[in-house]
Protein backbone atom coordinates (compact mmCIF):
# COMPACT_ATOMS: atom_id res chain seq x y z
CA UNK A 1 0.00 0.00 0.00
CA UNK A 2 1.17 3.53 -0.68
CA UNK A 3 2.56 5.39 2.28
CA UNK A 4 4.35 8.60 3.11
CA UNK A 5 7.29 7.55 0.88
CA UNK A 6 5.10 8.17 -2.15
CA UNK A 7 4.78 11.79 -1.21
CA UNK A 8 8.34 12.91 -0.48
CA UNK A 9 8.72 16.05 1.54
CA UNK A 10 5.40 15.83 3.31
CA UNK A 11 4.94 14.53 6.79
CA UNK A 12 2.11 12.35 7.96
CA UNK A 13 -0.70 14.71 8.92
CA UNK A 14 -2.66 14.67 12.10
CA UNK A 15 -6.20 14.86 10.80
CA UNK A 16 -7.44 16.19 14.10
CA UNK A 17 -5.31 19.25 13.53
CA UNK A 18 -6.74 19.90 10.11
CA UNK A 19 -10.00 21.81 9.99
CA UNK A 20 -12.88 19.77 11.33
CA UNK A 21 -16.00 19.64 9.19
CA UNK A 22 -17.72 22.41 11.08
CA UNK A 23 -21.33 23.38 10.86
CA UNK A 24 -21.90 24.92 7.46
CA UNK A 25 -22.21 28.49 8.69
CA UNK A 26 -18.78 28.43 10.29
CA UNK A 27 -17.16 27.85 6.92
CA UNK A 28 -17.69 31.41 5.86
CA UNK A 29 -18.01 33.23 9.19
CA UNK A 30 -15.33 33.73 11.81
CA UNK A 31 -15.88 32.02 15.18
CA UNK A 32 -16.98 35.29 16.85
CA UNK A 33 -19.27 36.17 13.98
CA UNK A 34 -20.84 32.73 14.26
CA UNK A 35 -21.44 33.19 17.99
CA UNK A 36 -23.13 36.53 17.38
CA UNK A 37 -25.27 35.14 14.56
CA UNK A 38 -26.32 32.10 16.61
CA UNK A 39 -27.56 34.41 19.36
CA UNK A 40 -29.39 36.63 16.92
CA UNK A 41 -31.08 33.65 15.29
CA UNK A 42 -32.23 32.58 18.71
CA UNK A 43 -33.42 36.04 19.84
CA UNK A 44 -34.65 37.19 16.40
CA UNK A 45 -33.74 40.80 17.24
CA UNK A 46 -31.26 42.42 19.60
CA UNK A 47 -29.15 45.48 20.28
CA UNK A 48 -25.37 45.35 20.63
CA UNK A 49 -25.82 45.65 24.40
CA UNK A 50 -28.16 42.60 24.46
CA UNK A 51 -25.57 40.49 22.65
CA UNK A 52 -22.70 41.68 24.86
CA UNK A 53 -24.71 40.64 27.92
CA UNK A 54 -25.71 37.36 26.33
CA UNK A 55 -22.11 36.53 25.45
CA UNK A 56 -20.90 37.59 28.90
CA UNK A 57 -22.33 34.31 30.26
CA UNK A 58 -19.56 32.42 28.48
CA UNK A 59 -16.93 35.02 27.56
CA UNK A 60 -16.01 38.62 28.30
CA UNK A 61 -16.02 40.77 25.18
CA UNK A 62 -15.71 44.56 24.90
CA UNK A 63 -18.79 46.43 23.68
CA UNK A 64 -16.80 47.92 20.79
CA UNK A 65 -15.62 44.46 19.67
CA UNK A 66 -19.16 43.16 19.46
CA UNK A 67 -20.33 46.37 17.78
CA UNK A 68 -17.60 46.06 15.13
CA UNK A 69 -18.64 42.47 14.45
CA UNK A 70 -22.31 43.38 14.16
CA UNK A 71 -21.62 46.32 11.86
CA UNK A 72 -19.54 44.00 9.67
CA UNK A 73 -22.34 41.41 9.61
CA UNK A 74 -24.73 44.20 8.62
CA UNK A 75 -22.37 45.23 5.80
CA UNK A 76 -22.15 41.61 4.66
CA UNK A 77 -25.95 41.61 4.40
CA UNK A 78 -26.45 39.04 7.16
CA UNK A 79 -28.09 41.49 9.56
CA UNK A 80 -30.67 44.19 8.98
CA UNK A 81 -30.94 47.08 11.40
CA UNK A 82 -33.46 49.76 12.32
CA UNK A 83 -32.88 52.75 14.53
CA UNK A 84 -34.96 52.81 17.70
CA UNK A 85 -34.27 55.94 19.68
CA UNK A 86 -30.52 56.25 20.03
CA UNK A 87 -29.61 52.64 19.33
CA UNK A 88 -29.80 50.24 16.45
CA UNK A 89 -31.86 47.05 16.71
CA UNK A 90 -30.41 44.22 14.59
CA UNK A 91 -32.34 41.35 12.97
CA UNK A 92 -31.01 38.40 10.89
CA UNK A 93 -31.74 38.87 7.17
CA UNK A 94 -32.28 35.12 6.73
CA UNK A 95 -33.25 32.25 8.97
CA UNK A 96 -30.50 29.84 9.94
CA UNK A 97 -31.72 27.24 7.47
CA UNK A 98 -31.89 29.78 4.65
CA UNK A 99 -28.38 30.93 5.49
CA UNK A 100 -27.08 27.36 5.48
CA UNK A 101 -28.74 26.68 2.13
CA UNK A 102 -27.21 29.85 0.67
CA UNK A 103 -23.77 28.86 1.91
CA UNK A 104 -24.15 25.40 0.49
CA UNK A 105 -25.09 26.88 -2.85
CA UNK A 106 -22.01 29.15 -2.77
CA UNK A 107 -19.86 26.14 -1.94
CA UNK A 108 -21.30 24.15 -4.82
CA UNK A 109 -20.86 27.08 -7.19
CA UNK A 110 -17.22 27.28 -6.15
CA UNK A 111 -16.77 23.60 -6.93
CA UNK A 112 -18.57 23.90 -10.25
CA UNK A 113 -16.43 26.86 -11.26
CA UNK A 114 -13.32 24.84 -10.40
CA UNK A 115 -14.36 21.39 -11.62
CA UNK A 116 -16.84 22.27 -14.36
CA UNK A 117 -14.80 21.73 -17.50
CA UNK A 118 -12.28 19.26 -16.16
CA UNK A 119 -12.42 15.75 -17.59
CA UNK A 120 -12.79 13.51 -14.58
CA UNK A 121 -15.15 11.01 -13.05
CA UNK A 122 -16.35 12.40 -9.74
CA UNK A 123 -18.26 10.93 -6.83
CA UNK A 124 -20.23 14.04 -7.44
CA UNK A 125 -23.14 14.35 -5.03
CA UNK A 126 -21.91 17.81 -4.08
CA UNK A 127 -22.49 19.13 -7.57
CA UNK A 128 -26.00 18.05 -8.18
CA UNK A 129 -29.67 18.71 -7.54
CA UNK A 130 -31.30 16.39 -5.02
CA UNK A 131 -34.90 17.05 -4.01
CA UNK A 132 -36.16 16.39 -0.50
CA UNK A 133 -37.93 13.12 -1.45
CA UNK A 134 -34.69 11.60 -2.78
CA UNK A 135 -32.80 12.99 0.21
CA UNK A 136 -35.21 11.22 2.59
CA UNK A 137 -35.09 7.99 0.56
CA UNK A 138 -31.31 8.00 0.66
CA UNK A 139 -31.31 8.55 4.42
CA UNK A 140 -33.59 5.54 4.89
CA UNK A 141 -31.32 3.49 2.67
CA UNK A 142 -28.26 4.59 4.64
CA UNK A 143 -29.92 3.27 7.79
CA UNK A 144 -31.21 0.03 6.28
CA UNK A 145 -29.51 -3.11 7.54
CA UNK A 146 -27.72 -1.06 10.18
CA UNK A 147 -27.75 -2.59 13.61
CA UNK A 148 -28.00 0.82 15.16
CA UNK A 149 -29.79 3.71 13.48
CA UNK A 150 -27.34 6.44 12.64
CA UNK B 1 -19.28 -6.15 -21.81
CA UNK B 2 -21.25 -3.90 -19.49
CA UNK B 3 -24.15 -1.76 -20.61
CA UNK B 4 -22.07 1.41 -20.31
CA UNK B 5 -19.41 -0.21 -22.52
CA UNK B 6 -22.00 -1.09 -25.13
CA UNK B 7 -23.34 2.48 -25.12
CA UNK B 8 -19.78 3.78 -25.44
CA UNK B 9 -19.08 1.47 -28.38
CA UNK B 10 -22.31 2.51 -30.11
CA UNK B 11 -21.52 6.16 -29.50
CA UNK B 12 -17.96 5.79 -30.82
CA UNK B 13 -19.17 3.84 -33.87
CA UNK B 14 -21.83 6.41 -34.62
CA UNK B 15 -19.35 9.24 -34.06
CA UNK B 16 -16.78 7.71 -36.44
CA UNK B 17 -19.38 6.95 -39.13
CA UNK B 18 -20.84 10.46 -38.83
CA UNK B 19 -17.37 11.98 -38.94
CA UNK B 20 -16.60 10.05 -42.13
CA UNK B 21 -19.81 11.25 -43.86
CA UNK B 22 -19.35 14.85 -42.74
CA UNK B 23 -15.67 14.84 -43.67
CA UNK B 24 -16.59 13.54 -47.14
CA UNK B 25 -19.07 16.41 -47.44
CA UNK B 26 -16.45 18.91 -46.34
CA UNK B 27 -13.94 17.57 -48.88
CA UNK B 28 -16.60 17.67 -51.63
CA UNK B 29 -17.42 21.30 -50.93
CA UNK B 30 -14.01 22.64 -49.86
CA UNK B 31 -12.77 23.24 -53.47
CA UNK B 32 -15.59 25.76 -53.86
CA UNK B 33 -14.29 28.01 -51.08
CA UNK B 34 -12.02 29.99 -53.39
CA UNK B 35 -14.78 30.46 -55.93
CA UNK B 36 -17.27 31.53 -53.23
CA UNK B 37 -14.78 33.97 -51.75
CA UNK B 38 -14.00 35.59 -55.09
CA UNK B 39 -17.45 35.96 -56.62
CA UNK B 40 -19.92 35.26 -53.81
CA UNK B 41 -22.90 32.89 -53.94
CA UNK B 42 -24.50 32.97 -57.38
CA UNK B 43 -27.08 30.20 -57.23
CA UNK B 44 -28.82 27.87 -54.77
CA UNK B 45 -25.97 25.35 -54.92
CA UNK B 46 -23.53 28.08 -53.87
CA UNK B 47 -25.72 29.16 -50.94
CA UNK B 48 -26.01 25.55 -49.78
CA UNK B 49 -22.25 25.07 -50.08
CA UNK B 50 -21.56 28.24 -48.08
CA UNK B 51 -24.04 27.22 -45.37
CA UNK B 52 -22.62 23.71 -45.03
CA UNK B 53 -19.05 25.04 -44.88
CA UNK B 54 -20.09 27.46 -42.15
CA UNK B 55 -21.65 24.60 -40.13
CA UNK B 56 -18.47 22.58 -40.60
CA UNK B 57 -16.29 25.43 -39.34
CA UNK B 58 -18.57 25.71 -36.27
CA UNK B 59 -18.28 21.95 -35.63
CA UNK B 60 -14.50 21.88 -35.93
CA UNK B 61 -14.18 24.94 -33.68
CA UNK B 62 -16.57 23.49 -31.08
CA UNK B 63 -14.70 20.18 -30.99
CA UNK B 64 -11.26 21.76 -30.70
CA UNK B 65 -12.47 24.32 -28.14
CA UNK B 66 -14.06 21.58 -26.02
CA UNK B 67 -10.90 19.51 -26.11
CA UNK B 68 -8.72 22.50 -25.25
CA UNK B 69 -11.06 23.67 -22.46
CA UNK B 70 -11.17 20.23 -20.88
CA UNK B 71 -7.41 19.71 -21.04
CA UNK B 72 -6.54 23.12 -19.59
CA UNK B 73 -9.27 22.93 -16.90
CA UNK B 74 -8.09 19.46 -15.86
CA UNK B 75 -4.41 20.44 -15.83
CA UNK B 76 -5.07 23.61 -13.82
CA UNK B 77 -7.33 21.85 -11.32
CA UNK B 78 -4.83 19.06 -10.76
CA UNK B 79 -1.94 21.51 -10.42
CA UNK B 80 -3.83 23.52 -7.80
CA UNK B 81 -4.83 20.41 -5.89
CA UNK B 82 -1.48 18.64 -6.07
CA UNK B 83 0.08 21.69 -4.42
CA UNK B 84 -2.06 20.83 -1.38
CA UNK B 85 -1.24 17.12 -1.38
CA UNK B 86 -0.55 15.53 1.97
CA UNK B 87 0.72 12.10 2.99
CA UNK B 88 -1.99 9.44 3.08
CA UNK B 89 -3.81 9.48 6.43
CA UNK B 90 -3.91 6.13 8.21
CA UNK B 91 -7.70 5.97 7.72
CA UNK B 92 -7.24 6.06 3.94
CA UNK B 93 -4.41 3.51 4.06
CA UNK B 94 -6.64 1.20 6.10
CA UNK B 95 -9.67 1.69 3.83
CA UNK B 96 -7.57 1.00 0.71
CA UNK B 97 -6.08 -2.25 2.03
CA UNK B 98 -6.36 -5.02 -0.55
CA UNK B 99 -7.85 -2.75 -3.25
CA UNK B 100 -4.65 -2.79 -5.34
CA UNK B 101 -4.51 0.98 -5.45
CA UNK B 102 -0.88 1.26 -4.33
CA UNK B 103 0.51 4.67 -5.15
CA UNK B 104 -2.65 5.63 -7.05
CA UNK B 105 -4.39 7.66 -4.32
CA UNK B 106 -3.83 11.33 -3.50
CA UNK B 107 -5.28 13.13 -0.51
CA UNK B 108 -5.42 16.93 -0.77
CA UNK B 109 -6.09 19.40 2.00
CA UNK B 110 -9.44 21.03 1.20
CA UNK B 111 -12.42 21.93 3.36
CA UNK B 112 -14.87 20.87 0.66
CA UNK B 113 -15.70 17.18 0.59
CA UNK B 114 -15.01 15.62 -2.82
CA UNK B 115 -13.43 12.64 -4.51
CA UNK B 116 -12.73 11.94 -8.14
CA UNK B 117 -10.72 9.89 -10.56
CA UNK B 118 -8.40 11.83 -12.90
CA UNK B 119 -5.72 11.53 -15.60
CA UNK B 120 -6.04 9.62 -18.78
CA UNK B 121 -3.68 6.71 -19.39
CA UNK B 122 -2.78 5.87 -15.79
CA UNK B 123 -5.62 7.41 -13.76
CA UNK B 124 -5.37 8.29 -10.07
CA UNK B 125 -7.89 8.86 -7.30
CA UNK B 126 -8.07 12.16 -5.46
CA UNK B 127 -9.80 12.57 -2.08
CA UNK B 128 -10.15 15.76 -0.05
CA UNK B 129 -9.37 15.86 3.67
CA UNK B 130 -12.94 17.07 4.34
CA UNK B 131 -14.29 13.92 2.69
CA UNK B 132 -11.86 11.68 4.59
CA UNK B 133 -12.87 13.29 7.89
CA UNK B 134 -16.57 13.18 7.19
CA UNK B 135 -16.80 9.49 6.28
CA UNK B 136 -16.27 6.44 8.47
CA UNK B 137 -14.07 3.49 7.44
CA UNK B 138 -16.81 1.53 5.62
CA UNK B 139 -18.08 4.61 3.79
CA UNK B 140 -14.56 5.55 2.73
CA UNK B 141 -13.98 2.04 1.40
CA UNK B 142 -17.27 2.22 -0.54
CA UNK B 143 -16.15 5.50 -2.14
CA UNK B 144 -12.77 3.94 -3.00
CA UNK B 145 -14.53 0.97 -4.62
CA UNK B 146 -16.63 3.43 -6.65
CA UNK B 147 -13.55 5.37 -7.77
CA UNK B 148 -11.57 2.20 -8.46
CA UNK B 149 -14.22 1.24 -11.01
CA UNK B 150 -13.68 4.59 -12.81
CA UNK B 151 -9.93 4.11 -12.55
CA UNK B 152 -9.91 0.60 -14.03
CA UNK B 153 -12.23 1.67 -16.83
CA UNK B 154 -10.12 4.77 -17.58
CA UNK B 155 -13.31 6.81 -17.44
CA UNK B 156 -11.65 10.24 -17.57
CA UNK B 157 -10.16 9.29 -20.96
CA UNK B 158 -13.51 8.00 -22.22
CA UNK B 159 -15.12 11.20 -20.94
CA UNK B 160 -12.77 13.56 -22.79
CA UNK B 161 -13.04 11.58 -26.04
CA UNK B 162 -16.83 11.39 -25.80
CA UNK B 163 -17.20 15.09 -25.03
CA UNK B 164 -14.95 15.96 -27.96
CA UNK B 165 -17.10 13.97 -30.38
CA UNK B 166 -20.37 15.26 -28.88
CA UNK B 167 -19.24 18.87 -29.38
CA UNK B 168 -17.65 18.42 -32.81
CA UNK B 169 -20.64 16.41 -34.07
CA UNK B 170 -23.23 18.88 -32.83
CA UNK B 171 -25.19 18.32 -36.07
CA UNK B 172 -25.78 14.73 -34.86
CA UNK B 173 -27.40 15.60 -31.49
CA UNK B 174 -27.98 11.95 -30.60
CA UNK B 175 -24.22 11.61 -29.88
CA UNK B 176 -24.63 14.13 -27.06
CA UNK B 177 -27.58 12.19 -25.65
CA UNK B 178 -25.60 8.95 -25.78
CA UNK B 179 -22.81 10.74 -23.90
CA UNK B 180 -25.25 11.85 -21.17
CA UNK B 181 -26.61 8.32 -20.84
CA UNK B 182 -23.10 6.86 -20.81
CA UNK B 183 -22.02 9.26 -18.01
CA UNK B 184 -25.01 8.29 -15.90
CA UNK B 185 -24.70 4.55 -16.62
CA UNK B 186 -21.02 4.74 -15.60
CA UNK B 187 -21.92 6.28 -12.24
CA UNK B 188 -24.55 3.63 -11.69
CA UNK B 189 -22.17 0.79 -12.56
CA UNK B 190 -19.50 2.28 -10.25
CA UNK B 191 -22.14 2.41 -7.50
CA UNK B 192 -23.17 -1.20 -8.20
CA UNK B 193 -19.54 -2.28 -8.01
CA UNK B 194 -19.17 -0.53 -4.63
CA UNK B 195 -22.39 -2.11 -3.31
CA UNK B 196 -21.29 -5.56 -4.51
CA UNK B 197 -17.88 -5.17 -2.88
CA UNK B 198 -19.30 -3.77 0.39
CA UNK B 199 -21.86 -6.57 0.67
CA UNK B 200 -24.73 -4.15 1.27
CA UNK B 201 -25.99 -0.81 0.07
CA UNK B 202 -25.71 0.97 3.39
CA UNK B 203 -22.08 2.18 3.28
CA UNK B 204 -22.38 3.74 -0.15
CA UNK B 205 -25.82 5.26 0.54
CA UNK B 206 -24.54 6.68 3.79
CA UNK B 207 -21.44 8.16 2.10
CA UNK B 208 -23.60 9.70 -0.62
CA UNK B 209 -25.99 11.10 1.98
CA UNK B 210 -23.18 12.72 3.95
CA UNK B 211 -21.94 14.47 0.81
CA UNK B 212 -25.23 16.00 -0.30
CA UNK B 213 -25.25 19.78 -0.32
CA UNK B 214 -27.44 21.40 2.33
CA UNK B 215 -29.51 23.24 -0.24
CA UNK B 216 -31.85 20.96 -2.16
CA UNK B 217 -32.45 23.33 -5.04
CA UNK B 218 -28.91 23.57 -6.34
CA UNK B 219 -28.94 23.04 -10.06
CA UNK B 220 -25.99 24.16 -12.10
CA UNK B 221 -26.26 22.01 -15.17
CA UNK B 222 -22.80 20.58 -14.75
CA UNK B 223 -23.94 17.01 -14.89
CA UNK B 224 -26.40 16.31 -17.63
CA UNK B 225 -29.82 15.45 -16.26
CA UNK B 226 -31.63 12.49 -17.75
CA UNK B 227 -35.33 13.28 -18.15
CA UNK B 228 -36.26 15.33 -15.10
CA UNK B 229 -33.90 13.58 -12.69
CA UNK B 230 -30.44 14.78 -11.80
CA UNK B 231 -27.62 12.25 -11.96
CA UNK B 232 -27.55 11.88 -8.17
CA UNK B 233 -31.33 11.42 -8.02
CA UNK B 234 -31.14 8.75 -10.71
CA UNK B 235 -28.33 7.07 -8.74
CA UNK B 236 -30.46 7.09 -5.59
CA UNK B 237 -33.36 5.55 -7.53
CA UNK B 238 -31.03 2.84 -8.77
CA UNK B 239 -29.76 2.10 -5.27
CA UNK B 240 -33.35 1.64 -4.14
CA UNK B 241 -34.73 -0.37 -7.07
CA UNK B 242 -32.09 -1.92 -9.30
CA UNK B 243 -34.01 -1.82 -12.55
CA UNK B 244 -32.02 -1.30 -15.72
CA UNK B 245 -32.21 2.33 -16.69
CA UNK B 246 -34.12 3.07 -19.89
CA UNK B 247 -32.06 4.92 -22.45
CA UNK B 248 -34.81 7.44 -23.25
CA UNK B 249 -33.32 9.10 -26.33
CA UNK B 250 -35.45 12.01 -27.45
CA UNK B 251 -37.31 11.19 -30.71
CA UNK B 252 -36.51 14.68 -32.03
CA UNK B 253 -32.77 14.09 -31.60
CA UNK B 254 -32.97 10.69 -33.29
CA UNK B 255 -34.97 12.10 -36.24
CA UNK B 256 -32.71 15.16 -36.61
CA UNK B 257 -29.53 13.09 -36.37
CA UNK B 258 -30.78 10.53 -38.92
CA UNK B 259 -32.02 13.35 -41.15
CA UNK B 260 -28.71 15.21 -40.93
CA UNK B 261 -26.68 12.12 -41.86
CA UNK B 262 -28.96 11.21 -44.78
CA UNK B 263 -28.91 14.84 -45.92
CA UNK B 264 -25.10 14.90 -45.76
CA UNK B 265 -24.93 11.64 -47.72
CA UNK B 266 -27.28 13.04 -50.42
CA UNK B 267 -25.22 16.21 -50.69
CA UNK B 268 -22.03 14.15 -51.05
CA UNK B 269 -23.63 11.90 -53.69
CA UNK B 270 -24.67 14.85 -55.83
CA UNK B 271 -21.55 16.86 -54.99
CA UNK B 272 -23.66 19.67 -53.55
CA UNK B 273 -25.39 20.18 -56.90
CA UNK B 274 -22.22 20.05 -59.03
CA UNK B 275 -22.52 16.45 -60.22
CA UNK B 276 -23.54 15.46 -63.74
CA UNK B 277 -26.43 13.38 -62.38
CA UNK B 278 -27.84 16.46 -60.66
CA UNK B 279 -27.78 18.53 -63.84
CA UNK B 280 -29.72 15.91 -65.80
CA UNK B 281 -32.64 16.07 -63.33
CA UNK B 282 -35.41 18.68 -63.72
CA UNK B 283 -34.51 21.64 -61.45
CA UNK B 284 -38.11 21.82 -60.16
CA UNK B 285 -37.50 18.56 -58.24
CA UNK B 286 -33.72 18.48 -57.94
CA UNK B 287 -33.17 21.87 -56.29
CA UNK B 288 -35.67 21.48 -53.42
CA UNK B 289 -35.26 17.69 -53.10
CA UNK B 290 -31.51 17.31 -53.36
CA UNK B 291 -30.19 20.71 -52.27
CA UNK B 292 -32.53 22.89 -50.23
CA UNK B 293 -34.23 20.00 -48.40
CA UNK B 294 -31.04 18.31 -47.21
CA UNK B 295 -29.45 21.64 -46.32
CA UNK B 296 -32.52 22.60 -44.25
CA UNK B 297 -32.36 19.27 -42.41
CA UNK B 298 -28.67 19.80 -41.66
CA UNK B 299 -29.38 23.32 -40.49
CA UNK B 300 -32.28 22.24 -38.23
CA UNK B 301 -30.10 19.55 -36.64
CA UNK B 302 -27.28 22.08 -36.22
CA UNK B 303 -29.58 24.54 -34.42
CA UNK B 304 -30.90 21.82 -32.09
CA UNK B 305 -27.43 20.37 -31.41
CA UNK B 306 -25.83 23.80 -31.06
CA UNK B 307 -28.40 24.82 -28.44
CA UNK B 308 -27.73 21.53 -26.65
CA UNK B 309 -24.00 22.26 -26.56
CA UNK B 310 -24.50 25.79 -25.29
CA UNK B 311 -27.09 24.90 -22.65
CA UNK B 312 -24.73 23.85 -19.81
CA UNK B 313 -22.70 26.99 -20.41
CA UNK B 314 -25.67 29.38 -20.41
CA UNK B 315 -27.23 27.59 -17.46
CA UNK B 316 -24.02 27.94 -15.50
CA UNK B 317 -23.66 31.63 -16.38
CA UNK B 318 -27.30 32.20 -15.42
CA UNK B 319 -26.83 30.41 -12.11
CA UNK B 320 -23.63 32.23 -11.28
CA UNK B 321 -25.24 35.58 -11.96
CA UNK B 322 -28.25 34.99 -9.71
Amino acid sequence: MADARDNPGVSRPDLRRLRRPEKAEEKFLGPLETEVMVRLWKRRSATVRDIVEDLAKTRELAYTTVMTIMVRLHEKGLLERTREGKTYVYRPSHTRDEHRARLSRDLVRGLVAEFGDAALAAFSAELDTVDSAHRAALRRLAQKDAREPR
Amino acid sequence: MSRADRVFTIMLGLALASSAILLALLLTLAPRVEQLASRGAEDTADVVAALVLLLAVCGISLGVATLFRQLTATAMLIRRLVARKIALPSTVLAAATGLELDGRIDVVSDERPFSFCYWFLRPRICLSTALVERLDADELRAVLHHERYHLRQRDPLRQIVARYFAAGLYVVPVVDELLAFHTLQKEIEADQEAVRASGDVRSLASALYKLLPDADDVSLGLLVPVSSLSVTEARIDQLIARRPLSMGLSPLSVVLSGGALIAAAVLVAFKGGASVAFETLPPLYAVPGLLVGPASLLFAAAVDGGLHQLRPLTQRLFNLST
